[in-house]
């Protein structure tokens, strides 16, 4: 029959790790194709002492050491904490986290007393920060650094490696083929050898056979992969060490400086002090928010504006920026992000002495977004005879439904306070600081006052001489996120590198290809082909192959081109005929 | 701009000619494995070693073991001749792969495309077009890409995965796991279609962004992969289960459907090279969200609920990676971590998206 037979081996390419007992030792030292370090790992897996040459001193302090790093680095390892890393970080997400959503937090207390001090005692709280976590990804990456930097360094030792030799079977590879050719077997090696080199192959030629290899820059990418994840970590510890976060919350003709005092929160990192923060100036003069008006999303913000003033340093010009949401102001390498607004009802509290004791903006935080009614409190401390405290919600476009209040869109366009109005002893000068947002109403008496919401420009008496309260008007705010983070560009640039070694791994596949050619009967050359793909993630060896083959065989047709082949027979189902590949007596 | 409500209904009926076209297709591979013509095993070389060959063979490329006039069974339409790779020299040679086109040992050929599986492969390619017509012109009626809520993204992700199983089907002429994958997605289709279905509507400005929507194209395009290759992993465990019940000589079910698929290595190949190629897109999909959080808010990675997941889901798979190279985790229990990987994957897409508020909340589900 004629032609090229490939074939031969029972090994699926790619899957050529999961190959190991059926290797000959002709063809161990090419075949054993598992990665470097899952062998390393067979001869690992066993204990202290008996791993190599220490076997003398099984319980040497030394031995020890050497036997937990090589069982640390091993590839089981790596998947064991992997697994644990990826449960580590499951009730990240189930539980509330302070770094994401305090009030959650302070919800949970009230909801499982019991159980939060517990739950706070394991870090559970803030999981990203335990300690534990920090354990699993740190034992990941020095297992990772253990397998991946000697790697590197054998890597780059072999740069200049040969490929090895030829097996003496090539048909046991995992694909083979074999033809003849009219060729002397030193020109259809060399018309071979040539062939491959032109296609960049690694060369090594010896009595009767080549073998080539290709594809080196694959355990290079994966290389690459495994560095990044670590230049990865550093970056992320590098922003936490030198970054920080705060929030900001300012109203409409307010301003304020990046100083820590003037910050409604501050998380700074590791390594910062209040000192370190950029001293710029913001000063918000205009807030706009537009609303779809119809359809079914009404009442969902279609743009925010932001006006502002800022100054890089206390005393230089203030500039004019237009803060919108993905469209940050950066100073000094420090971001402010526009992330939230709202409204600010302006009250006037005349106390029951007469004086006007409170007039200002009061922010009020909305509690749902569709109409954005929003709830606060407002605290009058100077009052007199008595301290006085509101507590209720501003409704940008009031609307009576069946007797209830609500908000029916989110831009204020029938603008209403309800308000229900204490008086007493606010308790702020004793206890724990208190939040803005909230009254402490245990010193506090309720006013007997009607119960009726206020539009502009409206007041309420309050009784028993109490004073007076009047809804001026309102404002709008801005909540700001002041970010600043040196690793985020290297983070970006190790993310990248990472997606690049991947890919290198993954698509460019490892592989060897040997011929042997051999004088055959009736002075024709018997060439045998013989391939194998160390790896072969995303296929397609197989194909490669076959072309190469074809390839090879054409090339070493000694001159005659392809297409004048002579040929017994048509190829069936092949209209033109089949290239000058000779009769092959091999009956099958 | 307002919505297109007549695109919107194209969509919509074409969604419906795609579940009807994947489901007839879904008949037509059933009807192979019940009806298909045999192509017998007595055409192989006598001596050739069987069952496990067929893995290599199989998994060869077109190019490969195509022109062996022993293996061009009558039902070959293919016919033999070289595939498109194959360069002159090697036209019309005799090629033989291992079991290339032979059978497992009943002598079927697993790879042969007979006459049902020649109507469901025109069935499942008709219905893949009115697919592509289906996500494409919703999203032209909504003006954006059109995987923003939970319908959305159902459609286009099994799109993808249909997309994706087809080229690989006919690659490797895996023609018999067709029923594995179609199946599924026709009740899917269907599920969407009837009971998640969500008109047309337009997306809240926050999520208007052009990392977004990248961030969400990889990631749709990754489940879409990993859909297939857990759906391969499924398939491969029951084979796999199959061989060692008829290897040990135990009694087993199901056997006339088993006989007719590829072995279950290559089931299993195939399902890696599914991974494969969707780690690097889940991976750039991270990245692109990453990128997204911080122009939005600051900081690139925050832990919300859906990134935990989407980074669990990562790692899992890149466990399922490391597992194929770590001795004793090949195989079985490789499998057993891909579907973890699917499962968070799910969880995070159904349970995290659905119940649990975070900035990433937009089933459209209320
Ligand atoms: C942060 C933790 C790690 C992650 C996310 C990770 C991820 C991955 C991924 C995705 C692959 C497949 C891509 C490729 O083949 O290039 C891979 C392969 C590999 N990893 Fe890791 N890895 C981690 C840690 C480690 C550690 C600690 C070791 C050493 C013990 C290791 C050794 C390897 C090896 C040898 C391969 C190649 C496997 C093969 O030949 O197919 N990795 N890793």
């Amino acid at each position: 029959m004629t032609g090229v037979r490939i074939g031969g081996g029972n090994r699926v390419p790619g899957e050529s790790a999961a190959r190991t007992e059926d290797s000959q030792a002709e063809d161990s030292q090419i075949a054993d194709t598992r990665s470097e370090d899952s062998r390393a790992e067979d001869a690992r897996s066993e204990g202290p002492g008996q791993a190599d040459g220490i076997a003398q001193h099984p319980f040497g302090g030394w031995a020890w050491l050497r036997w937990a790093w090589r069982h640390l680095t091993s590839m089981r390892t790596a998947l064991v904490l992997l697994f644990l890393l990826a449960l580590a970080s499951v009730p990240g997400s189930m539980i509330p986290q302070q770094g994401i959503d305090p009030q959650a937090v302070q919800q949970y207390y009230t909801a499982h007393p019991a159980l939060a001090p517990w739950v706070a005692r394991l870090g559970l709280f803030n999981v990203f920060a335990a300690p534990w976590f920090a354990a699993v990804y740190l034992l990941l990456f020095l297992s990772l650094a253990g397998c991946v930097i000697p790697r590197t360094f054998r890597l780059a030792g072999s740069a200049r490696q040969q490929p090895p030799r030829a097996p003496r079977n090539l048909s046991r590879l995992p694909l083979a083929a074999r033809y003849q050719t009219a060729l002397a077997p030193d020109e259809a090696l060399a018309a071979a050898g040539e062939l491959l080199a032109g296609k960049r192959f690694r060369l090594r030629t010896g009595d009767g056979w080549v073998a080539a290899e290709k594809g080196y820059l694959r355990e290079a990418g994966n290389l690459l992969f495994h560095l990044a994840l670590l230049a990865l970590l550093a970056a992320i510890c590098l922003g936490g060490m030198f970054g920080y976060k705060a929030n900001k919350l300012l109203v409409v003709g307010d301003s304020f400086a990046n100083t820590g005092t003037d910050l409604d929160a501050f998380h700074p990192g590791r390594l910062v002090s209040a000192a370190d923060l950029q001293p710029f100036t913001i000063a918000l003069s205009r807030f706009d928010a537009s609303y779809l008006t119809s359809g079914s999303l009404r009442g969902q913000p279609s743009r925010f504006d932001a006006f502002i003033h800022y100054s890089p340093q206390p005393g230089a010009p203030m500039r004019p920026y237009s803060l919108r949401v993905n469209h940050p102001l950066s100073v000094d390498g420090v971001r402010v992000f526009l992330i939230g607004h709202g409204y600010a009802p302006v009250f006037r509290v005349t106390d029951g002495t007469g004086h006007v004791v409170f007039d200002g903006p009061v922010p009020f935080i909305a509690v749902e977004q569709a109409g954005l009614t929003s709830e606060g409190v407002v605290k009058v401390p100077d009052a007199r005879p008595r301290q006085l405290g509101f507590a209720g919600v501003f409704l940008p476009t009031a609307v009576d439904v069946g007797g209830r209040l609500g908000s029916a869109f989110p831009a204020p366009l029938r603008p209403a306070v309800s308000l229900v109005s204490y008086a007493g002893n606010l308790g702020m000068n004793s206890g724990p600081p208190q939040s803005v947002y909230r009254l402490d109403t245990a010193g506090l008496r309720r006013l007997p006052v009607a119960p009726r919401p206020l539009a502009l420009g409206q007041s309420i008496k309050l009784p028993g001489g109490n004073g007076s309260l009047t809804f001026t008007g309102y404002r709008q705010w801005i909540s700001l996120a002041i970010t600043y983070d040196p690793g985020t560009l290297p983070a970006l640039i190790a993310g990248m590198t990472a997606l690049a070694g991947l890919l290198l791994s993954f698509f460019i596949r490892r592989r060897r290809v040997f011929v042997r050619a051999t004088a055959g009967q009736g002075g024709r050359t018997v060439v045998e082909v013989g391939g194998l793909a160390r790896s072969d993630a995303s296929g397609g060896f197989e194909a490669e192959f076959v072309t190469l083959t074809g390839e090879l065989a054409t090339a070493q047709q000694g001159g005659e081109p392809a297409g004048s082949a002579r040929s017994p027979q048509p190829g069936p189902g092949s209209g033109d005929g089949p290239p000058a590949l000779d009769q092959t007596t091999e009956e099958e | 701009m307002p919505i297109n409500y007549g695109l919107a209904n194209l969509s919509h009926y074409a969604f419906v000619a795609t579940v009807v076209a994947y489901a007839l297709a879904v008949l037509a591979f059933a009807g192979d494995f019940a009806f298909g013509r045999e192509v017998l095993g007595q055409l192989r070389p006598a001596r050739e070693p069987a069952a496990d060959l067929v893995t290599v063979g199989a998994l060869a490329g077109p190019a490969a073991p195509r022109a062996v006039p022993a293996d061009a069974g009558p039902s070959e339409p293919g016919g033999p001749g070289a595939g498109p790779g194959a360069p002159d020299a090697a036209r019309g040679a005799e090629v033989t792969a291992p079991g290339a086109g032979t059978g497992a040992p009943g002598g079927r050929d697993t790879r042969a495309m007979g006459r049902w599986v020649q109507v469901a492969i025109a069935l499942t390619a008709l219905g893949l077009a009115a697919h592509i017509v289906g996500v494409v012109s919703r999203g032209l009626a909504v003006h954006r890409v059109p995987w923003g809520d939970m319908y959305e993204f159902v459609t286009t992700v099994t799109c993808v995965a249909v997309a994706f199983f087809f080229t690989l089907m006919l690659r490797y002429r895996a023609y018999r796991l067709g029923l594995f994958v179609l199946g599924p997605v026709v009740i899917l289709l269907g599920l969407a279609e009837t009971v998640i279905y969500t008109p047309a509507g337009q997306l809240p400005p926050a999520l208007q962004s052009y990392w977004l929507a990248i961030h969400v194209t990889s990631i749709t395009l990754a489940t879409g992969a990993f859909v297939v290759a857990a759906l391969f992993a499924v398939v491969y465990l029951l084979a796999d289960r199959h061989a060692a019940r008829v290897a040990a000589g135990l009694p087993t079910r199901a056997g006339a459907i088993f006989r007719f698929l590829p072995a279950p290595k290559m089931i299993d190949q195939l399902a890696y090279r599914m991974v494969v190629f969707g780690f690097p897109l889940w991976t750039f999909g991270i990245i692109a969200g990453a990128i997204w959080a911080d122009e939005a808010w600051g900081r690139y990675w925050g832990w919300d609920p859906t990134e935990t997941w989407a980074f669990i889901t990562w790692v899992v798979y890149a466990g399922f990676l490391h597992a194929r190279a770590t001795a004793g985790w090949r195989g079985r229990r490789s499998a057993y971590i891909q579907l973890i990987g699917f499962g968070c994957l799910l969880f995070n897409t159904i349970v995290i998206s659905l119940l649990i508020k975070g900035l990433h909340s937009y089933a459209g589900l209320s």
